[in-house]
């Protein structure tokens, strides 16, 4: 067990290192000039190469690797250049906001999906259902900016029944979280209506309903039991992808969240404020992976960690 | 032909005269029973799906045909013109072009990209999961791992330093799409190769001493192929979704190509005073990825054809 | 995957409970990483949303207009720009030029910073020191020459400089004062200012302030208990804020934005002239052979574009065309002629000067100016109505248009550029722009290429002008000469626009785009 966890464990940093390496290299070799976002277009050439000079930016690119990777040990990633602050303070004050939708939204898709992928499941191919599976297409096939904007001039414009941007009130968050939830249910609904189907199909639910089990015990310890271990990946591989951030929402919404951060800090070249963005939702999103795997044997006895590598 | 497909058993099932109720079988019960359900839904998907579809595409395949204004004339005195005002079906945008015609237009840009990103991502997908699938060993364990590393990568943001690296043109966002996409198929096939190359006539054709390289193209690649290319599809849907969120933020094909993407977030100041600059382009978006989603979801219920006579 | 474990019995209660748990686990360590909502002002707050994130309340770096609303709210300087766009004196009761490279300034008496101390001639000579010293500055560019402080008595200092720096009273406005023992040569985050408002409470990385009534003002006391500053990036997003009662006040908004809302009950528009200068500017190196090169074709090619129909179909009356090659509200300008449209004069005269099939590439950076897009896409229209090809190519923020613009990466033809003179003066705007020599051009730090001695030579006599009379004729000529050499296909001022509640009152808004907050009030 403590083998397995450690063996993850390492997977995930390197998977984590391999990251921030590769967005090291491509926002260097990408065009713009950090120098020139933070001097101002008037700076004179001279003045560009001091800035350049000051923020270590006219070093050989293997020197300011090896400079990037003794911050990386250190955890400390460098002064934000258009924050003049600690990248990763920067990056830790926006990080809650972003936590905070994602974890709204992952509990409004649970709440919602579930229920309805069920739902689904038991009545498979009725007109009622079909009419139920296809909004849940209509709802993954929505772009998710388009949503936004569109929920926004609903309830935010012609009724303003919430407000329109950023975080001041906890009305705020009801946007932008149906916004994401509503893709997110769409996908996990009709994940959920797969796996329930076929354990509906299989044969340990014939015996079980042969031995007289009453239909909701049948649908929600049985059936609901065998799909919770996939249903809960799915919930958590979501939750992990939202907090690399949930950009596009983030920018309608004004949210104040990582996403809108990285947006903003690509615009300005800001190389120590991409880095630690990258590293700290990484990080993250590794966490919650490993998380998930360790909950596995707690959803299904039967599961051994460290036996399953063959999965 | 999935008509064709669905109105065999209903057929025999309305002939009870011929076997004097042998059966328990009902008309009534077969119409009932899940097999036939399925077909039904399979049946009515694929058919909403093609109307959704075919009703975005005919027009955008027929955008340069049809009597429409061109796509980039201006009229200033026009501005913002509400939707069937002076024959402008959608209306205008800020500068008094034809809406319409700059979403027909634009679509065919944000098609083309789908449409290329798709065959792109379908060929290195099928090609890297086919080949981890079969030979195993280091190739799966590089494959896999990519597979998983960029399943972490935050990918709307890489795909943003993609873009501003190689500019936005274009093959750049093709090309940045299919790489996005590549992983779902190769998965797919990889899963699929695996459970082929076990299968006897994989170590017939060994026997027979083809080279393993020959066997993996003629052989199993075409049993797996025609399930890839159902994902495939889906992937579609998926592409013209990115595209847009990618011209949503800026990083779009550079003007004066109008995309969809491009279109809405041009038309997102206006939302207040013109509703129709972010609303029609966005419906367009919607009814070609819900028809392209549902014809790929029809296609997969579908029944598999018996293979007749064999 | 699964191992079958022998002779367990599987009870599903266990595994809810399980799955229970995990789902705790997870749920209570996210929740615990997350933030509630950040608080909705009070009735006595006033809100602003900014379009930019103010990264601090220091402008050694960098100082965009809506910034220094809130910056002057904290820190002043010696003197500011006034509303017509002259320097007023601000923490200095007297500041007179007493010889051609002296002037003579006298601190106010009885200023002190909000912690209570009195400033003091030392923090003057260390702000100066401290801009000169930082990396990149934005406002070191403007100075000429440092000036040395002298002091004079306890109040009183002269400030000196090899060569005459006639403008050093608008210069002055762009300094801001902090007690000397906590200036540093970088943006300061906290510290005190003299300012009418204090910084309670602030977050950088979600650009939002809070400040708080300065006690100890030396002024008259601000009208409004407390100030929260928002960062509402996108213009859509503010409006809507601004609509629905969540922000007081949004500045720097769009033409579009302002048809929006003009005319919503509850919302005022406040507008005022600009000392923004934005030109669709020729590329001036180009080979001598090529046919930009030749006055008369740049003077034609002006002829396509129809001003009119862009101020007013385009950019909705939200600016003006420019008369001259600074914005009218300057100091010291000078009104040189007008932008005509007469599509077939430039047809014929391209046509008499040999040029056919002229091939023209306008870049610009995305969000230079308002409606940027619409302007060159209608330019695409324009041009191509006399026959004249043109492209666009536009540059994502952060991307390297500056390389291009030095000529560095691709060739172009025509930029939409913007220009603003944070002094108020003319002749700063003149110096950024029309100045260049053959020097500069070395390191192509001149503005697109743009190197005429004789302008140069006109602009340099004019900049060293003790003599008010004498500088304006001087500057006048210089603008003329500049003029006629048609640096610009077409050339706007936009104005500066805010939208505002009824309820706010007393807020003037000027030419620099920022208005006292020390005036505003909120009426019930």
């Amino acid at each position: 067990m403590t083998k397995y966890i450690l063996k993850r464990l390492g997977q995930g940093l390197l998977t984590v290192f391999l990251t921030v390496s590769t967005v090291f290299i491509l926002i260097r070799l990408a065009p713009g000039d950090p120098a020139v976002s933070y001097a101002g277009p008037l700076a004179t050439t001279e003045q560009l190469a001091k800035v350049r000079e000051q923020f270590g930016l006219d070093r050989p690119l293997l020197e300011q690797y090896w400079i990037f990777l003794q911050q990386l040990f250190t955890g400390n990633l460098g002064t934000s250049y258009s924050f003049q602050a600690p990248a990763m303070q920067v990056v830790a004050e926006r990080m809650p906001y972003t936590l905070t939708l994602a974890t709204a939204s992952i509990l409004l898709t649970a709440v919602v999906a579930i229920p309805l992928g069920v739902w689904m499941a038991r009545r498979p191919d009725t007109n009622r259902e079909l009419g139920v599976n296809v909004l849940t297409i209509a709802g993954q096939s929505m772009p998710d900016f388009w949503t936004g904007i569109m929920l926004l001039t609903g309830f935010a414009v012609l009724i303003p029944l919430f407000p329109a941007s950023g975080f001041a009130t906890w009305g705020g968050l009801v946007l932008p979280t149906v916004t994401i939830a509503t893709l997110q249910i769409a996908l996990i609904s009709r994940m959920v209506r797969r796996e329930m189907t076929s354990n509906f199909a299989a044969p340990y639910l014939t015996v079980a309903r042969s031995r007289g089990v009453g239909s909701p015990a049948l649908t929600w310890r049985y059936a609901m039991g065998n799909s919770a271990i996939p249903v809960f990946t799915a919930l958590g591989t979501r939750f992990a992808a939202m907090l690399n951030g949930v950009v596009v929402v983030e920018v309608v919404f004004a949210w104040p969240g990582v996403g809108s951060l990285i947006v903003r800090a690509l615009e300005t070249r800001d190389y120590p404020l991409i880095q630690a963005t990258v590293l700290l939702t990484a990080l993250l999103a590794v966490a919650v992976q490993l998380v998930i795997d360790l909950a596995y044997p707690l959803l299904d006895p039967r599961v051994r960690l460290g036996k399953a590598a063959a999965a | 032909m999935s008509l064709s497909d669905t109105a065999t058993p209903a057929a025999s099932a309305a002939q009870p005269p011929r076997t004097p109720s042998a059966s328990a079988v009902t008309k009534e019960l077969v119409a009932k029973a899940g097999a036939t359900r399925r077909r039904n839904a399979a049946k009515w998907k694929l058919r909403i799906g093609a109307v959704c579809t075919l009703i975005v595409i005919i027009p955008i395949l027929l955008a340069q045909v049809l009597p429409l204004p061109d796509a980039n004339h201006q009229d200033l005195s026009a501005r913002r013109l509400a939707p069937l005002v002076d024959g402008h079906l959608f209306g205008t945008d800020q500068l008094g072009r034809d809406l319409l015609s700059r979403v027909l237009h634009g679509g065919q840009v944000s098609l083309t990209i789908g449409i290329l990103a798709v065959v792109v991502s379908g060929a290195i997908g099928i090609i890297l999961g086919a080949a981890a699938g079969y030979f195993g060993g280091w190739v799966d364990t590089v494959v896999s791992r990519v597979l998983e590393a960029q399943m972490s990568l935050p990918l709307l943001m890489m795909l943003l330093l993609v873009v501003a690296l190689f500019g936005p043109s274009i093959p750049v966002i093709t090309f940045v799409i299919a790489i996005a996409q590549w992983p779902e198929v190769a998965r797919l096939t990889r899963s699929m190769v695996l459970v082929e190359r076990e299968k006897p006539y994989v170590s017939a054709a060994r026997i027979l001493g083809l080279h393993r390289i020959q066997i993996l193209i003629q052989h199993i690649i075409p049993n797996v192929i025609k399930q890839a290319t159902l994902v495939v599809l889906l992937l579609l849907a998926q592409a013209v979704l990115l595209e847009s969120a990618l011209s949503f933020l800026g990083a779009g094909p550079q003007r004066p190509f109008a995309t969809w993407g491009r279109i809405i977030s041009d038309g997102q100041d206006y939302i207040t005073t013109s509703w129709w600059m972010v609303t029609l382009p966005g419906l367009v978006i919607v009814l070609m990825v819900v028809g392209v989603n549902l014809l790929g979801d029809g296609l997969r219920d579908r029944p598999r054809r018996k293979k007749k006579g064999a | 995957m699964t191992v079958l474990p022998q002779g367990s019995e599987i009870s599903r209660r266990r595994l809810l409970q399980f799955g229970a748990a995990a789902g705790f686990l997870l749920g209570t360590g996210s929740l615990a990483g997350c933030a509630g909502p950040t608080g909705l002002p009070g009735p006595s707050t006033l809100t602003l949303a900014l379009n930019r994130s103010l990264v601090s309340l220091d402008n050694k770096l960098n100082q965009f207009d809506a910034a220094v609303t809130v910056q002057r709210a904290v820190r002043q300087g010696l003197t500011a720009i006034g509303p017509e766009t002259k320097p007023i004196l601000v923490l200095a009761d007297r500041f007179e030029m007493t010889s051609p490279t002296a002037w003579t300034v006298r601190l106010r008496e009885g200023v002190r910073y909000s912690d209570g101390t009195p400033v003091a001639i030392e923090d003057i000579a260390t702000a100066l020191k401290m801009y000169q010293q930082v990396q990149g500055s934005f406002v070191a560019g403007f100075f000429p020459e440092f000036p040395t402080v002298v002091p004079v008595d306890d109040r009183t200092f002269r400030m000196e400089s090899k060569n005459p720096i006639p403008i050093l009273d608008s210069l002055m406005s762009m300094i801001l004062i902090s007690p000397a023992a906590k200036n540093k040569p970088e943006e300061l985050q906290e510290g005190v200012g003299t300012g009418p408002y204090v910084v309670t409470k602030f977050n950088r990385g979600a650009g939002t302030y809070s400040l708080k009534r300065n006690e100890n003002y030396w002024g008259p006391a601000p009208k409004v208990d407390n100030v929260e500053v928002r960062f509402l990036p996108e213009e859509s997003s503010r409006v809507i804020a601004l609509r629905s009662g969540e922000v007081d006040v949004i500045d720097s908004i769009t033409p579009d934005s302002r048809e929006q809302l003009a005319g919503l009950p509850g919302v005022v528009l406040a507008e005022a002239s600009s000392l923004r200068l934005n030109q669709i500017f020729y590329n001036f190196r180009k080979p001598s052979s090529h046919p930009l090169s030749d006055v008369r074709v740049r003077e034609a090619l002006s002829w396509a574009v129809d001003g009119e129909a862009l101020v007013k179909d385009v950019l909705v009356d939200s600016v003006s065309e420019a008369e001259g090659v600074v914005p009218s509200s300057l100091t010291g300008f000078s009104k040189t002629g007008n932008y005509t449209y007469d599509p077939e004069k430039a047809k014929a005269t391209l046509k008499s000067l040999g040029v056919t099939d002229l091939n023209l590439k306008i870049i610009w950076e995305t969000g230079e100016f308002a409606s940027d897009t619409s302007v060159m896409e209608a330019l695409v229209e324009m041009f191509g109505n006399i026959g004249v090809k043109t492209q666009l190519q536009q540059f994502e923020p952060g991307g390297n248009i500056l390389a291009w613009r030095q000529g560095k990466q691709g060739d172009w033809d025509l930029l939409g550029n913007g220009f603003s003179s944070p002094t108020g003066l003319a002749i700063t705007m003149m110096q950024g722009m029309y100045a260049g020599t053959a020097e500069k051009e070395k390191t192509r730090d001149t503005y697109q290429g743009y190197v005429v001695p004789e302008v140069q030579a006109k602009i340099q006599a004019a900049s060293s002008e003790v003599d008010p009379v004498r500088r304006e004729q001087l500057l006048a000529t210089a603008q003329k000469a500049i003029w006629d050499t048609w640096p610009c296909a077409w050339a706007f001022v936009p104005k500066s626009v805010l939208a505002h509640q009824k309820r706010v009152a007393g807020l003037s808004l000027a030419p620099t785009n920022s208005y006292p907050l020390v005036d505003v009030r909120l009426e019930a």
